[in-house]
């Protein structure tokens, strides 16, 4: 048999799986430290985004529009090419984390804004009567309630953002989907590569989604 | 348990799927042995489908102002069409890249892949590979900037390659010999590495030397070292013997009356 799926292209892959693990190591790395920088931004950025200052809302607003609104790939691109022609020369590691710690930092101060919005009005009204500060209501009162609505769409935004780290492949990034090209390149034995490759991504995404789904279950959301 | 069972079904529908693929390539191979049927297939369509660079200037280029892919491997194309249809204008040529040739020429949307594919031992196994029609070294490019003169002045820069790779392999063991550490980085296009050059991301540029005289400009140089002769060959479908036969015989026959030699004159390839 000799097609793409040919049992020795299995067998090369089966032999060479360390350069498959050093990329779904460096995936999940990059991944982590990612969604650790998109939470601390969608968080904060949600909190001002629903707030009374008009001027930092704006300022958010523009910040979410211009990411949503702009591929991630261009994003990466200006981090890894861009910025060394304006003598900043970011690790491969940092453009990573920046790259989808910022873009899916702006879908999650989405997330967290409408949560916040979600959140009935006389809840923040009785903590201000109860002499709560903005930010006290905010981190005791309203924050814990729309965490409850706003954390299966976080938890679908982590899915993306694990997979989009795939984006880092066009710039060298070292991560599961550059290890991938660059073996199945080489040898043309794409069909294992891409398949095992898939099925990696799976391994991480799907439990995180099934666990998502649960939670829209718990919380009433799901239909 | 309703769960379990999903999730089994969602495994078979993938192994099924990969298996189905496996089967359909095994049975046309058989089918090959008897009267080659893709030789016919090709006749009937009366015209073959080669797949070639757009973005190696003097190999295969498309001109970006008349939209008209040009070089010595679609002329090489043209004299393979000629002895297969008879007419060389019976071609249709596609833009490939490294990592789309072999998938396109797998699923039979291109008969012919003529796109400065090296030899490998690895590659024969998969497809099938003419003769050479031309030879080449891996070179190496610079920014005059740099100060690089040759390999031995490289020790802890980073090589940016293309994804087909074999520049690496080649580099590596030459940089082995001569004790220097490098690092290496790669891309899916050459306009990508040549922007990782610009960029400072790379410090070299490498790839097959005649490529690389393509994207020269003022602010970059060419080595003069040449590394690990890579010899380009016409890929076909492993199954398509019929038509890897007539390639072959159709590039012995331009070596032996010297019009492939004609033909790297005229488009002024070293």
């Amino acid at each position: 048999m000799n097609g793409p799926f040919a049992g020795y292209k299995w067998a090369a892959l089966v032999r060479d799986w360390d350069v498959f693990a050093e990329g779904f190591a460096s995936t999940i790395t990059v991944s982590f430290v990612g969604l650790l920088l998109a939470l601390a931004i969608g968080i904060l950025l949600g909190v001002i985004g629903s707030s009374r200052w008009k001027f930092a809302r704006n300022v958010v607003r523009c910040y979410v529009e211009a990411i949503q609104n702009t591929p991630l790939v261009i994003q990466v691109f200006f981090l890894y090419h861009g910025l060394p022609h304006l003598g900043i020369m970011l690790p491969i590691f940092a453009v990573g984390v920046l790259g989808v710690g910022v873009y899916h930092g702006a879908y999650m101060s989405e997330v967290v804004r409408a949560g916040i919005l979600a959140v009935p009005r006389g809840q923040l009204e009785a903590a201000y009567s109860q002499g709560f500060s903005y930010w006290s209501a905010m981190r005791h009162i309203v924050l814990p309630q729309a965490k409850r609505m706003a954390y299966p769409p976080m938890t679908n935004q982590a899915v993306s953002l694990i997979k989009n780290t795939s984006v880092l492949a066009m710039v060298a990034g070292g991560e599961l989907m550059y290890q991938a090209d660059s073996w199945s390149s080489t040898n043309l034995y794409y069909g294992p590569a891409y398949v095992a490759t898939g099925l990696l991504y799976l391994a991480i995404c799907l439990p995180l989604a099934t666990y998502a789904r649960k939670l829209e279950e718990r919380t009433g959301v799901h239909a | 348990m309703k769960k379990v069972s999903a999730y089994l079904v969602c495994v078979l529908m993938v192994l099924g799927l990969i298996l189905s693929a496996g089967c359909g390539s095994s049975q046309q191979a058989q089918g090959a042995k008897g009267e080659s049927p893709e030789l016919k297939a090709i006749k009937d369509r009366g015209v073959v489908k080669v797949g070639v660079k757009v973005d190696v200037p003097k190999f295969g280029f498309k001109d970006p102002q008349t939209n008209k892919i040009d070089g010595m491997e679609i002329d090489l194309a043209r004299a393979i069409a000629k002895k297969v249809l008879g007419d060389p204008n019976k071609v249709e040529v596609q833009g490939v890249t490294a990592k789309t040739r072999g998938p396109l020429l797998d699923n039979g949307e291109i008969d012919l892949v003529i796109a400065t594919f090296t030899i490998t031992e690895e590659r024969k196994q998969s497809y099938n590979f003419s003769e050479p029609y031309f030879t080449d070294g891996v070179g190496m490019m610079v920014k005059k900037s740099a100060g690089i003169q040759s390999l031995a002045d490289m020790n802890g820069k980073k090589i940016g390659v293309a994804q087909s790779a074999t520049s690496r392999k080649a580099l590596q063991e030459a940089a082995d010999k001569a004790g220097v550490k490098v690092q290496f980085l790669e891309f899916g296009t050459y306009p990508e590495i040549k922007t990782a050059l610009d960029s400072g991301r790379v410090d070299v540029f490498s790839v097959d030397g005649s490529i690389l005289s393509g994207y020269l400009d003022d602010s970059t140089t060419i080595l003069n070292d040449r590394f690990a002769p890579q010899q380009y060959g016409v890929a076909s479908k492993k199954a398509n013997t019929a038509l890897a036969k007539a390639v072959d015989d159709t590039i012995a026959e331009m070596k032996k009356n010297g019009e492939l030699d004609k033909l790297i004159q005229k488009w002024g390839i070293k």
